[in-house]
């Protein structure tokens, strides 16, 4: 056979690197319940389109070049349900895919040909940091850098990450420049481990504190889902990619309506309490209105007085934003604005109309509130609100009073305000704002307190809204379905086809 | 067994308990209502597991922040 040299030794080639670490770790890492490297890829890709790039790049040391099959971090390209992709999978068998100045250049190959071509980045994070001793010494750390835009992030494309495993380093922070993210719940991630930071700061570290998916999930908020596999986590990654457009220049792909879409919105009198004192979860809401089984909520254990959800209204996407009555009455705190924010950017950056639902007693104030930067998170979000230049529709349902009102699209804040016949919009709450502009409490003088109390309710309601065009229709909650999917094809007739401007393409990545 | 502490999210008054020490719960559960700016609140769940424990009564003022339950996980 001709080449018959070549072939044989292409063929070895090819094995040692398809054998990652090795039989030994690639056994203890299933024997975890974990899939490795490839499998995950497997799972990520349509069956067959996997194109492996750098297969046979290695560590740049002499002596470490059998030991570093794909240099620990295995990528190429694939489709996902049949759109083009790329793919940074970490081996864990291999130096603990630990980060090298080779791997580092496999990374940086994938971004630029992803952004190069509009196609999703996908990242299965599961690394030590940075290689010892490869980035030891002025001549290592010296090393390092060499891509002066590896960290930019204009939002072209969308960024999803996995953590399935340690996630410190480079892991970590493209795990912060994702636009969604997915993690084990035995996973960590931080800056560095726990055993590095407890030497640094000699003290006792609780891994889970420093580094688990609860911390990541409700107080960090950058992890929108815990979950127990590898095969869930990537699976959650495909889903959210498929409410995405591959890029920032076309629209999100369409969905065929579910059979009954209609019925949910239906049933909207039965789940919102007409009694002002009941609170009910806005969730619900949100599925009623939507595509049947479309809503997919993103960091749903976090500032869970803000409510964000990807779904489709009639196949098309949408970006549902709400206050939830069930967390702190639907008050917004900081966390919430931030919540909101970074939602409002991620719409804006990829052609998802937003749909703002809301039912909120304002904004929570107070000391802590100040000490959080209250006054500036406010002020972010009414921001991103204002840059938002996707379609941009609201639904006044019950209360909306004050600032809350502007920052969950009161007037012209959303190209079309709705109201529904039951909604209540002023300065404040009327409970509260009898003793603001009276000086009178409901316990010293009951009688006096619900007059005046009647009196600021004056010129509140839907109508009055409706009244001076700040709301363009009063609606019965049961038709809000149909008045958003209808508004959402005439403004769908714009020039840029829905495309938008993506003023907000370059703002951080966590508030 | 691992033991989660609930807080109240939320300055107000314990206005009514739902759920009894010994119950099982699912993630999200209302464990009680408390009352606050005029509207009834729930403390739900965070985790599933056992109620162990209540550290409120009704009608109790709570604090943002304060701890109100005790579940087993």
């Amino acid at each position: 056979m001709a080449f018959e040299k070549h072939v044989a030794e292409h063929e070895r080639r090819k094995a040692h690197a398809l054998a990652m670490g090795g039989a030994e770790r690639l056994a203890k890492q299933k024997a975890q319940g974990r899939l490795n490297a490839r499998e995950r890829i497997e799972r990520l890709f349509d069956a067959g389109t996997f194109l492996e790039i750098g297969m046979f790049a290695r560590s740049d040391r002499r002596e470490e070049w059998d030991r570093t099959p794909a240099d620990g971090k295995v990528c190429g390209y694939g489709r996902i349900a049949g759109r083009e992709a790329a793919v940074v999978s970490h081996d864990i068998t291999v130096k603990s895919a630990s980060s090298s100045p080779i791997n580092v250049r496999k990374m940086g190959h994938m971004r630029r040909t992803a952004l190069a071509n509009g196609m999703p980045l996908v990242l299965l994070n599961e690394s030590s940091g940075a290689r010892i001793p490869d980035t030891m010494g002025a001549i290592g750390t010296g090393t390092l850098g060499q891509d002066p835009t590896q960290f930019v992030r204009m939002r072209e494309i969308p960024y999803v990450s996995a953590v399935l495993g340690p996630a410190f380093g480079t892991a970590c922070w493209f795990t912060q420049l994702s636009d969604f993210v997915a993690m084990r719940k035995d996973a960590q991630l931080a800056i560095s481990s726990p055993r590095v930071t407890e030497i640094a700061i000699r003290q006792k570290i609780d891994p889970q504190e420093l580094a688990g998916w609860r911390m990541q999930a409700e107080v960090v908020g950058k992890v929108d889902y815990g979950v127990d596999t590898d095969e869930e986590a990537i699976d959650l990654l495909k889903k959210f990619l498929s409410y995405l457009p591959s890029h920032h220049n076309e629209m999100p792909p369409r969905a065929a309506v579910p059979a009954g879409a209609d019925e949910g919105s239906r049933g909207l009198l039965e789940l919102v309490p007409e009694d002002r004192a009941k609170v009910y979860d806005m969730r619900k809401v949100a599925a009623a209105i939507c595509d049947p089984g479309s809503v997919f909520p993103l960091k749903d254990r976090f500032a869970r007085t803000a409510f964000t959800a990807l779904g489709r209204i009639d196949g098309q996407v949408v970006g549902i934003l709400a206050s939830n009555p069930m967390f702190k009455a639907g008050a917004m705190d900081p966390d919430s604005c931030d919540k909101a924010t970074a939602f409002l950017v991620l719409c804006d950056s990829f052609n998802i109309p937003i749909v703002i639902l809301v039912d909120t007693p304002g904004f929570l104030i107070g000391v802590e509130g100040e000490r959080r930067k209250a006054p500036g998170k406010v002020i972010n979000m009414m921001s991103a609100l204002q840059m938002c230049s996707v379609p941009k529709f609201s639904i006044v349902m019950r209360k909306s009073y004050g600032q809350a009102y502007l920052n969950m699209g009161g007037t012209r804040n959303t190209d079309e305000m709705l109201a529904w016949y039951s909604a209540d919009v002023g300065f404040m709450d009327p409970n509260v704002g009898v003793n603001v502009v009276y000086g009178v409490k409901r316990e010293d003088d009951p009688k006096r307190f619900e007059e005046l109390k009647q009196e600021i309710q004056r010129d509140s309601s839907a109508y009055d809204l409706a009244g001076i065009f700040s709301a363009v229709a009063v609606i019965d909650p049961r038709e809000s379905r149909q008045w958003l999917s209808r508004l959402l094809e005439v403004h769908q007739k714009r020039p840029t086809k829905g495309v938008g401007r993506h003023l907000m393409g370059g703002w951080p990545t966590t508030f | 067994m691992a033991t989660e502490k609930v807080r109240a999210e939320i300055t107000g008054t314990v206005w009514k308990i739902v759920s009894q020490p010994g119950q099982q719960l699912a993630e999200e559960d209302t464990i009680l209502i408390m009352e606050s700016m005029k509207m009834e609140i729930p403390v739900i769940a965070p985790v599933k597991g056992t109620l162990a424990s209540l550290l409120v009564k009704e009608g109790q003022e709570v604090s943002e922040g304060q701890d109100v339950a005790v579940i087993e996980t």
